[in-house]
């Protein structure tokens, strides 16, 4: 080997400590990374592998009846690939501890192998008075194989349902985090529980079709049910092959990995102070190998390989570190999606990927300080000495009052402006994502706070059949401990495009005008007033679904076979479901039917917190009067099951906030170093002149505090954009949820406490050093 | 005197400072012929240091122009210049600057390495045998820390002659040694100029007077006399 390769290897082993750092710094941000390359990866393939295998549904019509001629006519269509009936009832799982909503399928058949192929994992298919449960919801049913569970669909008392099976259905979000049991039976179960309702599903032929396509193809299918003779009451079509909660998981990972690239771009920030550090204690070592004739590009090779191989030994760290985290993380994330992530063999390509980047980031990184250090001039490096000279202080920060010591501390921060800027700029960017994960997490809190400001109900209650209203509310009210109650009409509506489309369902429920229950923050418009005929307030994702749901304008709707035109008045933020609201009278008036089907309630003061026993005495006292209960709901469940999905997104991003402020640290005690190898002199300088161990190692305190609380600050504000665009974007991809910045003032407090503890770990090792100094031998070279 | 193979013509050499610009040289014509050994004396801050790092290559004039052996050295490219540094010019420091990581014989092979001179496989005999002609081949693979001023400067002085080069430039060479080994550095110095170099001593030293056959005399940047 060549003496120059043969140098590098021992300054490699003479700076174990700078080199571990560095390894160390890079092997953070690398495993960040690599482990989100790796999880996506493995998610990927089993995205594509499971849920694309399953043959998932194309479109779903909820229809009043079917029978086998015609899904036989809608089968022999040529632009579809299978279709199947099933019936679908909403039910609710009665346990000792409470109730919790279920859903339950009656597939045409189990063993279905043409779409939306479902699975059993463990037992066997139900039969009659039986149910296979759904694997993601077997723990929020309490129950397992062989143990009865008490399902209410519909009237009377709850049914006992033998669960002889475990199933797996890739299409249906996790029960754990939808807080629903979803269970399988048979036709005659739902027939003998009073419930259901039938639905026909369908998949195209079209192997990659788009939203529009299914769409015409779901109108043949509805022709074909309506020639023989069934009512459409709605057709839902899904985004094409993708995942029910595929937009959360794209979230989830692009936000993660945007971050994850911050941390790698703090780490490479680190790189270029460490290199730094490493080239200023080197400049006379430079001068003098340019000296005895090495050219800037041999001396730019040594040094980038240097940090080449810094880069590949951090990715020797962080690929197995990745890969042992991107394992446990698919499998989550497959729990999320409800598929699991079969196979962990991390494909060879992300490998390559993590090694490239490695070896790439530190020498991109490095570049530009390499390249100055082996372009300075020879004659002033020998002049100048290791730690690359003192700089020239041609200007200084004067407070009057504060101490001398302190405030020679304060110009040292100040010295090396660039330094100081790249140590900040590290800092800063862990702290802004400590900060803005902190306010994203008190943002979702108080954005779903905001959605159900105007909601003031506790829970609700949907009856089988529709009521009059005064019945419903009349025996809700009698209820022990109901404060208030309202029965609300529902009605699945359509509104025809120009073109002669039919237009995507939606629901419209009527509520009393004026509403004791009901009274939302405004977006645009205004609510509904007594006295609004045909007049509609819409939730924002209707208005953003279609543009024709603007206030003042009219829209012509096609609500139970009946076309009128309605006014739109109103936009409410409303629970991110396409939504339209009208009055109770008029809904009826336009339907035809004035009956209700839904019982909104709230709870007297004291029982607000925990409504369930009231919801239980208002069903109680809906079925002695002889009104049949489907479902309930209460509102602190929906509210909590939106939340779980929510923040369990910010949690990622509050530990990613973690792994850079390690960073931050590792770079502040970097830049500290450095300031002790470049002020060798000055401080034995001070050690000469008496100056004590304490007030040495307290000025590199002062500075390292100052920087650090400098970081801080900028961090505050620099988390104000990060919180805004983070909240934006998450609002726009996980939910169609607008995001309220809510600045959290802990997460503000936390991060000065982290970056005070900072700025005394990074101080002690550079302390350490400069204490070490000899007065003569920092005043001999 | 003979053909100058050294001519330094109209050197002007400034340095901006904060306190505005410090002339380190003005106006200074030379000439130095080959095989001379040649002494540069003058106080602290007289020019001697900015006088050989132009001669080497190792700074630039502002204004004037370095001639080696015909050819112009300030005119160079960074990357010329060094190629040119490695095969015509040999540097003695006052502090010795051996790389601390490296051994004394691969101190010696480096410029060798970085120069491309003589074939990969023949450098560590080469640096050995210039080692043993200083006296010390026995301390070939010993780090510098672990060796005398002597011995770290007599490595140094292989190092500056690794390639053969035309020049040798000292800058006080003499400055950090006790007085035996500074004599015996200045024999040294003595049989490298027999063997046909030049050198260039800048020096407080007396006695490396005794040696030169010529002496430079800088005073506030310009050539006061020569002898």
């Amino acid at each position: 080997m060549s003496p120059r390769w043969r140098k590098v290897l021992r300054d490699v082993s003479l700076h174990k400590g700078r080199t571990l750092l560095a390894i160390l710094a890079l092997a953070t941000g690398l495993t960040g990374t690599g482990a989100l390359l790796d999880t996506w990866s493995l998610v990927r393939r089993a995205t594509a592998g499971t849920y694309l295998a399953s043959l998932p549904v194309s479109a779903t019509l909820r229809v009043e009846r079917v029978d086998e001629a015609m899904l036989g006519e809608i089968r022999a269509s040529p632009r579809v690939a299978a279709a199947h009936a099933q019936r679908v009832a909403s039910a609710t799982l009665v346990a000792e501890t409470g109730e919790t909503p279920a859903l339950l399928f009656a597939p045409d058949t189990f063993e279905r192998t043409d779409m939306a192929r479902f699975s059993l994992t463990a037992g066997r298919w139900p039969r009659d008075g039986e149910v296979a449960l759904e694997g993601s919801s077997l723990e929020l049913s309490g129950a397992s194989v062989g143990e009865h569970i008490r399902v209410r669909a519909g009237s009377g008392e709850p049914a006992a349902l033998a669960v002889t099976g475990v199933a797996h259905d890739v299409s249906v979000a996790p029960g754990w985090m939808d807080h629903v049991v979803y269970g399988f039976v048979t036709a005659a179960t739902l027939r003998r529980l009073g419930a259901g309702a039938q639905e026909i599903q369908f998949r195209v032929r079209d192997a990659a079709p788009t939203r529009e396509n299914v769409r015409a193809v779901a109108e043949e299918v509805r022709a074909i049910a309506e020639r023989h003779g069934a009512r459409v009451l709605s057709v839902s079509v899904p985004v094409p092959n993708e995942h029910v909660h595929a937009a959360q998981m794209d979230s989830l990972l692009l936000t993660q990995g945007a971050f994850a690239l911050l941390a790698l771009a703090a780490c490479a920030l680190l790189v270029v102070n460490l290199m730094a550090a490493l080239l200023a204690g080197q400049s006379r070592e430079i001068a003098v190998m340019k000296a005895v004739g090495a050219s800037p590009r041999q001396l730019l090779a040594m040094y980038l390989a240097y940090a080449a191989a810094l880069g590949l030994a951090a990715t020797a760290v962080a690929m197995p570190l990745g890969a042992a985290i991107a394992r446990p993380y698919a499998a989550l994330k497959g729990q999320m999606l409800n598929f699991p992530v079969e196979g962990f063999a991390i494909p060879a390509w992300s490998f390559a990927l993590q090694a490239i980047a490695g070896a790439l980031v530190p020498v991109i990184a490095a570049a530009f300080t390499v390249r100055r250090a082996c372009r300075a001039g020879v004659a002033q490096s020998l002049r100048e000495g290791a730690g690359g000279g003192e700089r020239l202080v041609t200007r200084r920060i004067a407070i009057p009052g504060v101490a001398r010591p302190l405030m020679l501390s304060l110009n040292n921060a100040f010295r090396n402006r660039g330094r100081l800027a790249l140590t900040l700029a590290t800092l800063a960017a862990g702290g802004a994502v400590f900060v803005a994960a902190h306010n994203l997490r008190a943002s979702v809190v108080e954005s779903v706070d905001a959605m159900f400001i105007g909601f003031r109900q506790d829970f609700l209650l949907r009856v089988a059949e529709p009521q009059p209203a005064q019945r419903l509310e009349s025996l809700v009210r009698a209820a022990e401990g109901v404060a208030l109650a309202e029965a609300w009409a529902t009605a699945s509506a359509q509104a025809p495009d120009p073109g002669g489309a039919p237009g995507d369902h939606f629901t419209v429920l009527g509520v009393p005008v004026p509403s004791t229950l009901m009274s939302p923050a405004v977006l645009a418009g205004r609510w509904l007033v007594p006295g609004d005929e045909r007049a509609l307030v819409v939730t924002r994702p209707l208005a953003a679904s279609d543009t024709r749901f603007q206030p003042g304008r009219e829209i012509t709707l096609a609500i139970g076979g009946n076309e009128a035109p309605w006014k739109v008045v109103g936009t409410i933020e409303g629970l991110g479901q396409p939504i339209a609201y009208a009055s109770r009278d008029a809904l009826g008036r336009a339907r035809g039917d004035e009956r209700a089907t839904l019982v909104m309630a709230a709870a007297e003061l004291p029982d607000r917190a925990h409504p369930l026993p009231v919801a239980m005495r208002a069903r109680a006292s809906l079925e002695e009067g002889g009104v049949r209960v489907a479902t309930s709901a209460l509102a602190l469940e929906m509210r909590r099951a939106l939340e779980d999905h929510l923040l369990l997104v910010v949690q990622f991003l509050g530990a990613l906030g973690w792994v850079m402020l390690a960073v931050g640290g590792m770079g502040l005690a970097s830049t500290l170093g450095l300031a002790v190898l470049e002020r060798t002199r000055e401080i034995g300088v001070m050690r000469a002149i008496g100056a004590p161990h304490g007030t040495i190692a307290g000025m590199l305190h002062a500075e390292s505090l100052a920087i650090a609380l400098m970081a801080w600050a900028i961090a505050l504000a620099a988390s104000v954009p990060a919180s805004v665009a983070l909240g934006k974007a998450f609002g726009a991809v996980m939910f169609p949820v607008p995001m309220h910045l809510a600045p959290d003032l802990s997460g503000s407090l936390q991060w000065l406490a982290a970056v005070v503890a900072i700025s005394v770990a990074a101080c002690a090792g550079p302390s350490l050093r400069a204490l070490r100094i000899p007065a003569v031998r920092a005043l001999s070279d | 005197m003979q053909t100058p193979f050294i001519t330094l013509r109209g050197i002007h050499k400034e340095y901006p400072t904060p306190a505005g610009r410090f002339f380190a040289l003005e106006a200074v014509d030379l000439e130095l012929a080959a095989g001379e050994l040649v002494a540069v004396v003058g106080r602290s801050g007289s020019g001697k240091s900015t006088l050989l790092n132009l001669l080497g290559g190792i700074d630039r004039p502002t204004a004037g122009e370095v001639l080696v052996g015909g050819e112009a050295v300030h005119a160079l490219s960074e990357s010329e210049l060094s190629r040119w540094r490695g095969r015509n010019v040999g540097i003695v420091f006052q502090f010795f600057q051996l790389l601390p990581s490296l051994t004394a014989v691969e101190n010696v092979m480096l410029p060798m390495d970085f120069a491309g001179r003589w074939p990969a496989g023949e450098r560590r005999e080469r640096a050995t045998r210039r080692l043993a002609e200083l006296g010390i081949a026995g301390q070939a693979d010993k780090l510098p820390a672990t060796l005398s001023g002597g011995q770290q400067q007599r490595v140094a002085v292989a190092r500056a002659l690794a390639n053969d080069p035309a020049i040798v430039l000292a800058d006080e060479p003499t400055g950090n040694l006790d007085s035996r080994s500074a004599r015996e550095l200045l024999a040294l110095l003595g049989e490298v100029v027999r063997e046909g170099r030049t050198v260039v001593v800048a020096t407080h030293d007396r006695a490396a007077l005794a040696h030169a056959s010529r002496t430079v005399s800088l005073a506030d940047g310009r050539i006061g006399e020569a002898a």
